[in-house]
């Protein structure tokens, strides 16, 4: 273990923080779902990777920017999951174990088209801006913020603040809120849970069509990306508590300082280790997660 | 109902038991070029099994089998050796074949998984009783499989095992088909550093976690320390990495004269751009896997590629046996723009040409034979000619290339190059 110099120290937390929004992006429809459903969506690596595929696509044929492409993707993703839970997932709802196992067959059918419509090499967008950066200072220290990854924060908090009103104050909402807080209660109430299924589904996964574009301009990735990843955002909602969208982006901001902070103190290949160990601690003291409640069972 | 089950497995166990040994009796029928296979106890079933096998074997072709990662993380390596493998049985096979056989090849799929590829070369050798076996893509999966082939008496040429783990467990069957061994490859970029009139006086190494990579970092290290550079920095990352920014913002901040990736691709174009990020500019980058890969590396980095080095044992435009031959075939078969084409190709192509000579040199393909001709020979490739030493280690040098343009060049050895190289190098 070393100490680095406090600018190296300062520099290196500050990215880690604007990535952590990258990643509290990418797990907030995991974390939607499964508040819901009681589903967790294995799949949702390899969606996020299928939607950087997509901006990677249109980036690279049509020149468009994959902040534009999300026009494209997020209406094919919400279709998407719409279509996915109404005439597969609903069908094994009895078992959510099964759901899993369902997800995860679709994780796997997306790597094989993926691996066979782009082969493995890593693809990643290399616009006007990727490796623009924004220098300035706090206190004494000089910061570089690379652009893209401000502008992925941003998203993130954009798309978040979008997602917490439409929960807040919109019927479908409320209604997404009542399931999550007790789908029998919510059904007795007229609310159509089987529809909002659906919809949570699409919105989640609308969510990762936003993380997909901002994840194809920041890291390379191949068909085979997803695992890697879905185990990092199962982790984030794991910690934040599952099903709490405020508890994610808390995770993730977490997760993010913590990964590139541990990397310069010990080294990158032990910093995963330096999470894992937080999220043991949160589980032995709080088992519901930084956010999340108690499910009473019965 | 429990009897009837347990008979019924009794019966399966009897049916596999007598597979097993018709399949075994037929394996002695069909291989009369493996005499170490032979039991040569038995002369009249000897000769009843030659005197059968001649009339069928010489008629057909020369099995070749192989088990690639068509599938799975080394999926584009591997197709790519698989279609180095066909352009050079393509044309084997219009000029007449070898020893007048036609050649086949049965490529089976590993999914770039080490079991399975160890029981690929099992099936292959026991089960479909090929003549000869040429090797997969990269150490990782040549070290297990090797130990298959070595099991059988089998020659293994193989285009992309050259970590010292695979030289160095004594087996004498392996034959490495580039240039030379991994750790090797960085040679002619020391020599360049060093031909220079002023040797970095820092540097950084910046690693994955691969067998292949940290055999070319440890000579990187022992020649760059001998000769009296500084390394200020040296890290060691796991293969699943993907944000290097931690890493770039301290590298920036020591800011070293030469950076040294031990990259494999993705992990290049990760490197560099956090590099840019955290603004760091060396004289001079050196990455092992990534920069050879044209199409893609420019792709991911447009412009910062210039000035980038890295090693190759094999370029389309380069003089070199057949060479052009191969890069014609290859777009026949394959379409693409010969800069475009995989190092991969070429080294599989290389196997191929290796084997080709050792078989007409000697006139059979029996595997011992092959193996004693192999470690005599020299042998003329698309790479350059090739010899190799007792445990197969290859006797020649890598080139250096530089990214100049749009595209890389050769810039060492003297005798290969485009063009010279350029010190230091521009901002990226």
């Amino acid at each position: 273990m070393h100490f680095p110099s406090m600018n190296v120290l300062v520099q290196v937390a500050v990215v880690g923080f604007l990535t952590g929004g990258v990643y509290a992006l990418m797990a907030a429809g995991l974390t939607l779902i499964f508040g819901v459903m009681r589903v967790i969506n294995i799949a949702h690596g390899a969606l996020l990777i299928f939607s950087a595929y997509i901006s990677y696509w249109l980036f690279t044929l049509y020149g468009i920017d994959p902040f534009v492409s999300v026009v494209v993707s997020i209406p094919i993703l919400f279709i998407f999951g719409i279509i996915f839970q109404r005439y597969v997932l609903s069908r094994v709802e009895s078992d959510p174990g099964l759901g899993v196992l369902v997800t995860f067959a679709l994780a796997l059918t997306l790597e094989g088209v993926m691996g066979s419509l782009w082969e493995s090499t890593g693809r990643s967008v290399r616009t006007a801006y990727t490796s623009e950066v924004i220098k300035t200072t706090l206190g004494a220290v000089n910061l570089r913020l690379p652009v893209v990854r401000i502008a992925g924060l941003g998203a993130a908090v954009v798309a978040l603040v979008v997602l917490f009103l439409l929960l807040k104050y919109s019927n479908t909402g409320r209604a997404i809120r009542a399931t999550i807080q007790n789908r029998n209660a919510a059904q007795l109430m007229g609310v159509n849970v089987n529809r909002i299924q659906a919809v949570t589904f699409g919105v989640g996964l609308a969510t990762i069509a936003m993380g997909g574009a901002l994840f194809s301009l920041i890291w390379s990735f191949n068909s085979g990306s997803h695992e890697e990843w879905i185990s990092k955002m199962l982790s984030i909602i794991v910690l934040g508590g599952m099903g709490s969208l405020p508890g994610a982006f808390l995770a993730a901001l977490i997760m993010g300082v913590v990964e590139a902070v541990s990397a310069v103190v010990m080294t990158s290949y032990l910093s995963p280790i330096v999470f894992y160990l937080i999220l043991f601690l949160t589980l032995i003291f709080r088992p519901q997660g930084l956010m999340g409640v108690k499910i009473r069972k019965g | 109902m429990k009897w009837f089950k347990s008979t019924a497995i009794l019966f399966v166990l009897i049916a596999l038991v007598l597979t097993a040994c018709g399949g075994g009796g037929n394996a002695a029928g069909n291989n009369n070029n493996d005499m170490g296979n032979m039991n040569m106890n038995d002369e009249a079933t000897e000769e009843a099994t030659e005197a059968t096998t001649e009339e069928t074997v010489d008629e057909g072709p020369i099995v070749i089998g192989a088990s690639l990662p068509l599938t799975g993380k080394f999926s584009e390596p591997g197709t790519a050796a698989k279609q180095g493998y066909e352009v050079w049985a393509s044309i084997v096979n219009e000029n007449g074949g070898m020893l007048g056989r036609q050649v086949e090849l049965v490529i089976l799929d590993n999914a770039s998984d080490q079991d399975t590829a160890v029981a690929d070369y099992e099936k292959l050798i026991t089960v479909d009783e090929v003549d000869l076996v040429v090797g997969p893509f990269s150490s990782f999966l040549v070290i297990p499989t090797s130990e298959v082939a070595a099991r059988y008496g089998y020659a293994f040429v193989e285009p992309a095992g050259g970590a010292p783990d695979v030289f160095n467990r004594g087996l004498t069957n392996i034959f490495f088909a580039q240039p030379a061994p991994g750790d090797e490859q960085a040679i002619p970029f020391i020599n360049y550093l060093l031909s220079l009139p002023e040797l970095p006086a820092t540097y950084a190494v910046v690693t994955q976690d691969d067998p292949f990579v940290l055999g070319v970092m440890d000579g990187i290290k022992a020649e760059l320390e001998k000769a009296g550079s500084e390394l200020v920095f040296d890290e060691i990352y796991a293969p699943d990495t993907t944000d290097f920014s931690s890493i770039a913002i301290q590298v920036a901040d020591l800011n070293p004269d030469l950076i040294v990736g031990g990259t494999v691709f993705e992990d290049s174009v990760g490197q560099i751009r956090a590099y840019q990020d955290a603004g760091y500019q060396p004289k001079g980058a050196f990455f092992t896997t990534g920069p050879s890969l044209p199409g893609p590396f420019k792709e991911a980095l447009g412009d910062a590629t210039e000035g980038v080095f890295a090693a190759i044992s094999w370029s389309p435009t380069a003089p070199g046996y057949q060479n052009a031959e191969m890069v014609a075939r290859y777009l026949e078969m394959f379409g693409g723009e010969a800069g475009n084409i995989p190092e991969d190709v070429a080294n599989a192509f290389t196997v191929g040409q290796v084997l080709q000579q050792a078989v007409e040199a000697t006139g059979t393909i029996d595997n011992t034979t092959l193996i004693d001709a192999l470690h005599a020979g020299t042998f003329n490739t698309v790479v350059g000619n090739l010899s190799f030493d007792e445990v197969g280690r290859p006797q020649g040098s890598f080139m250096l290339l530089q990214w100049q343009g749009d595209s890389f060049k050769i810039v060492a050895p003297a005798d290969r190059a485009d063009t010279e190289a350029v010190w230091p190098k521009p901002e990226w």
